[in-house]
């Protein structure tokens, strides 16, 4: 592989700011009881607060708050997702003054309170499924994930999605809604895109994603992956949602040669280490000693 | 002359085994069902193959080009020059292209998959027009509602509304075909309801129903129709 041209914006969020060539891992912590993966493992407040101090001592740059199961499953009306969301994202901000706060919504009614709360981004994952997400996000001074799903209504699987052309369609979709986001108001250095793996996506459209993913760099908007453990991976290597860990790493280690600045993952430690390394790799840090067959 | 034969199989992309990769084997019994039923059409004078698409009565020849690359195969296509046929014509050339019938002159038709029955019905008797004896090929799915990991998920009524089609196709009931509702179909998400409705002309055919399950959650159908 050649080294990618290193020509990356400042990435902003909260009172952090990420310089080219710097990675951000942001841990996934689901205040739901039936996610695909953790299965409810924190749906409780005090395991929620582990969860998070756990992660942050890890290495995680960024946290992300969900309080809606992603796929189908038992609605879940506003109110249950505030009383999921909002007190806690206070109770992290209390605890952790300077963690990044992201919390994962489709509703802006959500976006709002949880940004009034201290939360810094809003992961709209289901691409402004509503209209007023971006305008949600500028009024509480958070950044924006802008995600593609292929035009799928939230909570729904993707059938027999076609593309002519998979990663033109994402970014066409994501600058749209990033450009939409800087008109509404959100700071242009706290947006970041998603090319949003699964969601709206068959296995093949997730690898060639992966695959490309410089063409998404290139467009120039931080991109940020959230490949971890996800149907693509297990598809690929047929192995179920406890044993993608590797394929993972390999995925988002991909996913970070080939330009992507933010990665959303359930194993913080695996994930920093291999971000640091790749790091070096791509020469954007030092390594932390290099003692060897030099004395 | 009217039409003598019909077949009537389902187009999910999974079931071209370059698609599927690995779970290839896992439509093995459905892939075969269906050439079995088109291999019966040979010895029609031509064939006609019907299926959803954006809107009806587009007709194309032997040679219009389908691909599987919007589906992220780009190197299973049929025909020649740029893609032009949606995927439910391009599935069942893909399947004729291996069957018996393969030498067959044939022409493709696209019926809107939200076409009224009265039009349907229409397309039908024109397919049917001319001094040739016809065979049909339709491509159709039941519904993609059909269980708790279905694509949609599960509607209570969409095992009922497969089995009522099952066992039309299996007896060759146009009738029960061509009463089919729309709004119920659509909400079903069976995407076969408008193409077998064209089938629904179709007089003096005996059926056979070669294939009926939802492994994935949605409802594949294959039927045999012939002359008595």
């Amino acid at each position: 592989m050649a080294e990618p041209e290193v020509r990356e914006r400042v990435l902003r969020l909260g009172e952090r700011v990420f310089g080219p060539g710097e990675f951000a891992v942001m841990a996934i912590v689901n205040r739901t009881p039936d996610s695909f993966y953790d299965r409810g493992a924190t749906f409780a407040t005090d395991a929620a607060y582990e969860a998070i101090d756990k992660a942050v001592a890890d290495g995680a740059d960024l946290v992300d708050i969900g309080g809606v199961k992603a796929g189908y499953g038992e609605p879940v009306s506003e109110d249950e997702e505030l009383r999921r969301t909002v007190d806690f994202v206070a109770g992290i901000r209390q605890r952790h003054p300077r963690l990044i706060i992201s919390v994962d919504t489709y509703r802006s009614g959500v976006a709002r309170r949880v940004g009034q709360a201290g939360a810094n981004l809003i992961n709209d994952t289901w691409a402004g499924s509503d209209p007023g997400m971006a305008e949600a996000a500028a009024e509480v001074g958070a950044g924006l994930v802008c995600s593609h799903v292929g035009g799928l209504t939230p909570r729904t699987d993707p059938h027999r999605m076609a593309y002519d052309d998979v990663v033109a369609d994402v970014i066409r979709t994501t600058t749209a809604l990033a450009e939409h986001a800087v008109a509404a108001g959100v700071r242009p250095d706290s947006i970041v895109i998603d090319p949003t793996h699964d969601f709206g996506k068959n296995t093949w459209q997730s690898l060639e994603l992966t695959r490309r993913l410089d063409e998404l760099a290139a467009t120039g908007w931080p991109v940020l992956v959230a490949v971890s453990n996800k149907d693509f991976i297990g598809e690929t290597l047929d192995l179920p949602p406890g044993r993608r860990g590797s394929g993972t790493l390999a995925a988002l280690s991909i996913s970070a040669w080939l330009g992507a600045r933010v990665f959303r993952v359930h194993d913080v430690p695996a994930a920093r280490q291999a971000l640091d390394l790749i790091a070096v790799l791509r020469g954007s840090a030092e390594p932390a000693g290099t003692r060897r067959s030099l004395a | 002359m009217p039409v003598v034969a019909a077949a009537v199989c389902p187009h999910p992309p999974l079931l071209v085994p370059a698609v599927a990769s690995g779970a290839a084997h896992e439509l093995d019994d459905l892939r075969a069902a269906c050439l079995t039923a088109i291999d019966q059409l040979a010895a029609a004078d031509r064939l006609v193959i019907v299926g959803s698409g954006p809107v009806t009565g587009r007709w194309y020849d032997a040679t219009a080009a389908g691909s599987f690359g919007p589906y992220g195969a780009p190197d299973v296509r049929v025909g020649s020059g740029d893609p032009v046929l949606p995927l439910s014509l391009t599935m069942g050339s893909w399947l004729v292209e291996q069957s018996k019938t393969a030498a067959l002159p044939r022409t493709l038709v696209t019926v809107a998959v939200d076409e009224t029955p009265e039009s349907c019905l229409a397309l039908g008797r024109s397919v049917a027009e001319g001094p040739d004896r016809i065979a049909l090929l339709v491509m159709g799915d039941g519904s993609a509602r059909r269980s708790e990991h279905s694509p949609v998920h599960l509607h209570p009524r969409a095992e009922i509304f497969d089995t009522t089609v099952a066992a039309a196709l299996d007896s060759a009931d146009t009738t029960t075909l061509a009463a089919l509702d729309p709004d119920l179909a659509r909400e079903l998400q069976a995407a076969g309801r408008a193409p077998w409705q064209v089938l629904a002309v179709t007089t003096g055919l005996s059926g056979s129903l070669l294939y009926h399950a939802a492994p994935y959650g949605v409802g594949y159908f294959v039927a045999l129709w012939t002359t008595p």
